[in-house]
């Protein structure tokens, strides 16, 4: 059931949420290879997400995009470098 | 019609009413559906096939109907594809059947058929094609058609209620009621959708007991323990589309869509208990009225009294018509002869069974085993059945036996429902001929007959479990207490069988699809041709498709299928059907969201002024804006010229509250915007603005505008009208991510503040008309690009002295509630204001971007900002700027152009070629207006670096609108090159 746990919000629907693209090949060096080389795993996928008609927050998003099984969320600043 | 004498069943109250059906007054009474009314009156012709205009009556007892599709109500506003077997009467209702003309007795297409034969499988594909499809296009659409479209729409809008519940439960049978009981049991909130205007299901027509009572009166105890529990019970509701758990459950009250309520619900769990759907078997003119669905006779006659014919033969694969004949003799209905294919000496005879068969041949049945019906005899009704043994003797033959009805049942196939729409894999169960859900998910089980039982204590343990599962994952914690026990008819013994013995000939009317009219030869010819796979082969025949999306034949299709190819139907499959379940409007998809209640609009503070004052509002993404006024001038082109021509001569206003205004603050405010402008925000002092440039990570332009500065920590962007919601987004996310643990602050400020342009060489000695003693000091020392912060009657204002028109210019920057009376104070002082199109004329005059340049493929050396490139801010994007491919000879690069001539008319779109290569573009128009200041068409483009030269000369080219004019490449800057005007 798709899903988005909003860690301001709680769950809300996906409607709410938009998506803004897959996060970069970890370790990737460059502007070229951090702006062009994403991951393509139909397993899992990590993901930045706004709740742009909730609080705004922005996301990282866990999730398999065969399924739409949502795995995990958290504020997307706290993991980044 | 008269009434006949009144008949009794469980969804029947006493009370005539009376309906049109093609002209002809009817009388039903209340409770009864258009089917049972028309089978109570006699009725037996409900419809033409659409292919082959045959005759059709009612077929079954549900939604499942192919055949009887009445249109409902009065040309315009009128409702089609609706089932006679839905659709509840009520007083003067108006019915029309389908698919024929000119009448329902006489079809003139049905004539087609009987002079040349049948159209197969792809005959559309292969007859239609010379000279061309479109000669006979006409013809075909006159003839091709589900019902009537309607003209008008005069239903009220459709509510849309959202509901959230533990516990979804579609179904309200057996395996329904017991999942819910469960589920409420152990404390879920439970939503119960029925399809029927009633609970129950089988339990209505099949005697059961069930712990200790009989089967209704455990239906009424169960709902009444429901209603104390809280749970809510939605009748005449189908869950008809599963978005990923959202579901969307559809109510038509009297099984008329148009009158209904469409809920979204959101459950932390869900049960499918949506019953099994009989199917039929497939038998020589197994289409003709009179020929029906076994379950459908017990339903009619238990429902609602109605017979659906005098004398019947019964056919079927398994143990259940023993019971039902049983019934249906009771009720009335003379069964000539049950036809059961299986063998007499089968296997695990049930001796009840045996008991049951023995007492109908005393009541004078004829009960063969190994036997089919291999044919209906007659035209617009049943008059026959042809029988024969399946084997030996007299198996091509058969033999009459004279009858209006046969009732027909092939087992019963599991109703995935909105779970077939999905991924779900579906796995084939033996007992069951057909299929059941591959795997049971935690938030979505399947239950009872949905779930391949057709035992009722099975069906009530199985459902009982499901329902107590799903309470559980949606986190209920009490119990849900024993299961309820139960006992009813024998279970099927169904031994598979999809169709009886049948020549080449008969094989074209051996019906699968009755709805589509397709046939086992169809099924052959598509095999022949290579279409093998059963999605490919739903394709090329139509098997499946319309309104029913094959709920009665794509079991027995794939079954036919698998029979043809040899192989079994596990492997075969069965085609997916697409969602929703059942039609729906496109009426209760929309809910409120019709007319202007479409979409959200966002007005400025002076939205009203405009309206009021003939200004012609109209969309611009979300923001309503004036496109010009109408005293200007009477169509946009002179309005616009005019006003153009105004603010260059003396001065306008118009109002720019549009643009989005983001508010950066914090004391790493100015690094972040250095960041994401490729300029320096940082060198910019306070009270001063600059203009500046977005970039996209990949070196692009995102966006333009102007950063003022209004504290050492603290700026103020704006950004274009279209891309404030999206600019917002950018600074959210760079905020959010890179800049994460960074003291900044991103506010939209938007609509704090209402704008106000003030351009032209009169607009100060009208502004300080205005503003008065207070500011005239200030206005007089404010330089280009300068800001002032103040008062104006009480409240805050900014005056931004930038101009996007060249001239002498100020933008007014005021709280929202100001907005008019300061726009009404500079219209007395002498100024009249000007619209969009005008803007965009006095900005192509001095070379500003207007908006087609920002294309999100353009780069800021594309559009000529080297100087701002050179400034060497490592901002966002500029990285990737230096890639060898933006620096290619082939990359765009933006130019003025004019009219070779100085006079012609050349427009934005159009595209740019060279003398020297006429049929190869290399550029295009961007944008052009006529300029009243110069007299002459001027223009933007896009033009490859290595064919712009001073004065090149080339051809814009504009096919769709007929014209070639020779255009010359100039400055971008078409007017006061050395801004003097604005400056001074």
């Amino acid at each position: 059931m798709t899903r988005i746990a909003c860690p301001f919000c709680g769950p809300r629907e996906l409607r709410e949420f938009e998506f803004h693209k897959t996060l970069p090949t970890p370790g990737a060096q460059g502007a070229f290879a951090r702006t062009y080389e994403r991951v393509a795993d139909p397993a899992l996928s990590v993901e930045h997400w706004q709740h742009v008609a909730g609080c705004r927050a922005w996301l990282l998003v866990h999730r398999n995009p065969s399924t739409g099984v949502v795995f995990a969320v958290e504020l997307a600043g706290e993991v980044m470098p | 019609m008269s009434a006949g004498p009144e008949r009794h069943g469980t969804r029947l109250r006493p009370g005539p009413l009376s309906f049109i059906f093609d002209g002809r007054r009817y009388t039903g009474q209340a409770g009864d559906t258009a089917a049972s009314a028309l089978l109570a009156s006699g009725v037996r012709l409900l419809g033409r096939s659409v292919k082959y205009r045959r005759a059709r009556g009612l077929f079954s007892a549900g939604f499942e109907e192919p055949n009887a599709l009445l249109t409902v109500g009065v040309r315009p506003s009128v409702i089609p594809n609706v089932p006679a077997s839905q659709l509840v009467l009520s007083e003067g209702m108006v019915l029309r059947s389908q698919n024929r003309w000119p009448t329902l007795g006489f079809d003139l297409a049905s004539l087609l058929q009987a002079g040349g034969g049948f159209f197969g499988a792809g005959f559309y594909y292969k007859t239609f094609i010379w000279p061309s499809w479109r000669t006979y296009e006409p013809l075909v659409r006159h003839l091709a058609g589900l019902g009537e479209a309607p003209r008008a729409c005069q239903l009220p809008p459709v509510a849309i209620e959202h509901l959230h519940c533990d516990v979804l439960i579609a179904g309200a049978g057996p395996a329904g009621l017991a999942a819910a009981r469960a589920a409420a049991r152990a404390g879920a909130r439970v939503v119960l959708c029925e399809s029927e205007p009633a609970c129950g299901g089988e339990l209505e027509f099949e005697p059961g007991m069930i712990e200790g009572r009989s089967a209704a009166a455990w239906v009424a105890m169960t709902l009444a323990e429901l209603a104390t529990l809280g749970a809510r019970v939605l009748v005449s509701t189908t869950v008809v589309t599963d978005d990923s758990g959202e579901f969307i459950a559809h109510a038509e009250p009297g099984g008329l869509p148009g009158r209904n309520t469409v809920y979204h619900i959101r459950p932390h769990a869900m049960v499918m208990a949506a019953g099994a759907i009989e199917r039929p078997i497939v038998f020589c003119n197994n289409d003709r009225p009179g020929v029906m669905l076994l379950g459908a006779a017990e339903r009619y006659l238990a429902r609602y009294g109605a017979q659906v014919g005098q004398e019947a033969v019964l056919f079927a694969n398994h143990d259940r018509v023993y019971a039902a004949a049983q019934r249906l003799l009771a009720g009335g209905l003379r069964v000539r002869a049950i036809v059961d294919t299986r063998a007499a000496d089968a296997p695990g005879t049930d001796s009840e069974v045996q008991r049951l068969r023995e007492s109908l041949v005393r009541s004078g049945v004829e009960c063969l085993s190994a036997h089919a019906v291999i044919g209906a005899e007659g035209g617009r009704a049943v008059r026959a059945a042809r029988i024969a043994p399946l084997a030996g003797a007299g198996a091509r033959t058969g033999r009459r036996i004279s009858c209006d009805t046969i009732l027909v049942s092939g087992g019963w196939s599991p109703a995935l429902n909105a779970g077939l729409h999905g991924s779900d894999a579906r796995r084939f169960a033996p007992a069951v001929g057909a299929f059941v859900a591959g795997s049971q998910t935690d938030w979505r089980r399947y239950a009872g007959s949905a779930n391949g039982h057709f035992d009722l204590a099975a069906v009530l343990q199985d459902g009982h479990g499901a329902g107590a599962r799903a309470a559980a994952h949606a986190g209920a914690r009490g119990s849900a207490g024993a299961h309820p026990q139960g006992s009813g008819d024998a279970p099927p013994r169904l031994a598979p069988f999809a169709r009886s013995p049948a020549t080449g000939p008969a094989e074209k009317r051996q019906f699968i699809d009755l709805q589509n009219d397709v046939t086992v030869a169809d099924l052959r010819t598509a095999l022949a041709e290579g279409f093998i796979d059963i999605e490919h082969v739903k394709r090329y025949t139509t098997l499946g498709i319309g309104t029913e999306q094959g709920r009665s034949s794509t079991v027995v299709g794939g079954a036919i299928l698998a029979e043809l190819k040899g192989e079994t139907l596990a492997a075969v499959g069965t085609s997916r059907s697409r969602p929703p379940y059942h039609p729906v409007t496109m009426q209760s998809i929309a809910g409120f969201h019709v007319g202007a209640a479409v979409k959200v609009a966002r007005r400025t503070p002076l939205h009203d002024w405009h309206a009021t004052h003939g200004g012609m509002l109209e969309p611009m993404g979300l923001w309503m804006r004036p496109r010009y006024y109408l005293a200007s001038g009477a169509n946009p082109f002179d309005a616009a010229v005019a006003e153009a021509r105004r603010v260059r001569a003396h001065g306008g206003i118009a109002d720019g509250s549009t643009l989005g205004k983001l508010e950066i603050a914090g004391p790493d405010a100015a690094a972040f915007l250095d960041f994401l402008y490729l300029s320096k925000a940082s060198t910019i002092r306070v009270g001063r603005s600059k203009y500046m440039v977005n970039l996209r990570e990949d070196g692009c332009v995102l966006d333009d505008g102007l950063v003022l500065r209004l504290a050492h920590d603290r700026f103020i962007a704006t950004t274009s009208s279209g891309h404030g919601t999206h600019m917002l987004a950018h600074f959210e996310y760079y905020r959010a991510t890179d800049w994460a643990g960074h003291r900044v602050s991103v506010t939209d400020v938007t609509e704090a503040w209402a704008a106000i342009v003030v351009a032209g060489p009169h607009s100060r000695a009208a502004l300080s008309q205005v503003l008065g003693a207070p500011w005239q000091g200030r206005l007089s020392q404010l330089a280009h690009m300068d800001f002032a912060d103040g008062q104006f009657g009480g409240q805050d204002l900014r005056v931004l002295r930038a101009s996007f028109s060249g001239e002498l210019a100020v933008e007014l920057h005021c709280r929202p509630a100001m907005a008019v009376p300061l726009w009404e104070a500079l219209i007395c002082a002498g100024l009249e204001p000007y619209g969009l199109e005008a803007l965009d004329i006095l900005r192509l005059e001095k070379g500003y971007l207007v908006s087609s340049e920002l294309n999100g493929q353009t780069t800021p050396l594309d559009l000529g900002m080297e100087s701002l490139v050179r400034q060497g801010n490592p901002c966002l994007g500029r990285e990737l700027l230096d890639r060898p491919a933006f620096h290619e000879a082939s990359r765009p690069r933006l130019v003025g152009l004019r009219a070779a001539d100085g006079r012609a008319q050349f427009l934005a779109g159009a595209q740019l070629t060279t003398e020297a290569a006429p049929a190869q573009p290399c550029g295009y128009v961007t944008s052009s207006a006529y300029s009243p200041t110069l007299g002459e068409w001027l223009g933007l483009a896009l033009v490859a670096r290595d064919c712009v030269s001073e004065r090149a000369l080339l051809t814009a080219r504009d096919p769709l609108r007929g014209s070639d004019t020779p255009v010359r490449v100039v400055s971008a800057v078409h007017f006061d090159p050395s801004s003097e005007r604005m400056k001074t």
